[in-house]
């Protein structure tokens, strides 16, 4: 796809900079413009400055908390399985690029896939509305981001634990104990992975997870041997991750 | 035999393509005679996942047993992979 190009006057106003500001992060190398020849006006990816301009968390809670539900942006929506794999498979060859991450990148990239699949798996053909989930990353900041609005974790796994009461006991089931929403099916290992990965990485390479379904929350660190779970200020349906690497 | 998992793809994480590629394969797992190894060679995966794994190398396990070799599973998702099958499985695959 064709990346979809702005001038310079309009890549200052959705950064809200002047253009002056463009021009010398052009020189300094911190935002290079695409140019067709190099005295050619400058033109910049829309892409690029989204992610720029935004903050990918910020993006995914909006999405997960929209009253009316529309599609995430293009560029950051995963509509079926198949194209999260895809754009899960580039995220792995951009991860392998980077030199600290040779080896954790398959740590990184399986996190991500076992979080993005468990929405899939959990929500084929029951969306309650938009179906499939947003995916976005930004390697500068380190930031990986998806969220799902989905059923949520609790209502998947009442069908299993019916005693289940709210969010809070579901997610700390779901990261903490062997069981699993799509019965008969006796798995259900993809969250404590999850949990083991991020608790137990290289400390070279420090992964921490934020995850919210419904109104509970918790924060996974390197090195931490208990998971707590709290009742966040907001609450909405599916589920809302947040990795920093 | 030998399985090179790298023909399946080198991200190995979702379930559906787990249980596909082990739908896939099982005409080609009907030609192995009794008291054969099943060598399970990891060499060229980049990403491996429980879910993947769940539907694939779970089954392999419990259909041949101590028959089964893995090989090449130094990668670090792999290694924290077989982790939590033999952990939420109760199984304990055969060291390489």
């Amino acid at each position: 796809m064709e990346p979809k190009l702005v001038k310079i006057r309009e890549a200052a106003r959705m950064l809200n900079v002047s253009i002056d500001t463009l021009r010398r992060w052009d020189k300094a190398g911190k935002l290079k413009p695409v140019r067709l020849t190099p005295t050619s006006n400058r033109y910049y990816d829309v892409n690029e400055l989204m992610l720029l301009s935004s903050n990918l968390l910020a993006i995914a809670k909006r999405w997960v908390l929209e009253s009316s539900p529309q599609e995430p942006d293009a560029p950051f929506y995963c509509p079926d399985s198949a194209i999260f794999q895809t754009k899960l498979h580039k995220l792995e060859q951009q991860l392998q690029a980077i030199p600290d991450l040779r080896e954790e990148f398959s740590l990184l990239t399986s996190v991500a896939g076992e979080i993005g699949n468990n929405s899939f798996d959990h929500n084929l053909g029951s969306w309650p509305d938009v179906r499939g989930i947003l995916f976005a990353y930004d390697l500068k900041k380190r930031q990986i981001a998806l969220a799902d609005r989905g059923q949520g974790i609790l209502k998947t796994l009442q069908r299993v634990r019916p005693a289940l009461a709210d969010d809070e006991q579901a997610l700390m089931v779901a990261f903490t104990e062997r069981v699993t929403g799509r019965a008969p099916e006796g798995r259900g290992n993809g969250l404590k992975y999850v949990r083991e990965v991020v608790t137990n990485a290289n400390k070279a390479m420090k992964m921490i997870l934020s995850f919210q379904t419904g109104r509970a929350a918790l924060t996974l660190n390197n090195g931490d041997t208990a998971v707590r779970v709290i009742t966040s200020d907001f609450s909405f349906r599916g589920c809302l991750a947040f990795i920093e690497f | 035999m030998t399985v090179a998992l790298k023909k399946f793809g080198t991200t190995l994480t979702s379930r559906q393509s787990g249980k596909e590629a082990l739908l896939a394969y099982e005409p080609v797992l009907k030609s192995v005679v009794a008291d054969e190894t099943i060598i399970v060679d990891f060499e060229g995966v980049n990403t491996f996942s429980p879910s993947w794994g769940d539907e694939f190398l779970v089954p392999l396990y419990r259909r041949y047993g101590d028959r089964l070799v893995l090989q090449n599973t130094s990668n670090l998702s792999v290694q924290a992979t077989f982790k939590i099958l033999e952990e939420s499985n109760s199984i304990t695959f055969p060291a390489a």
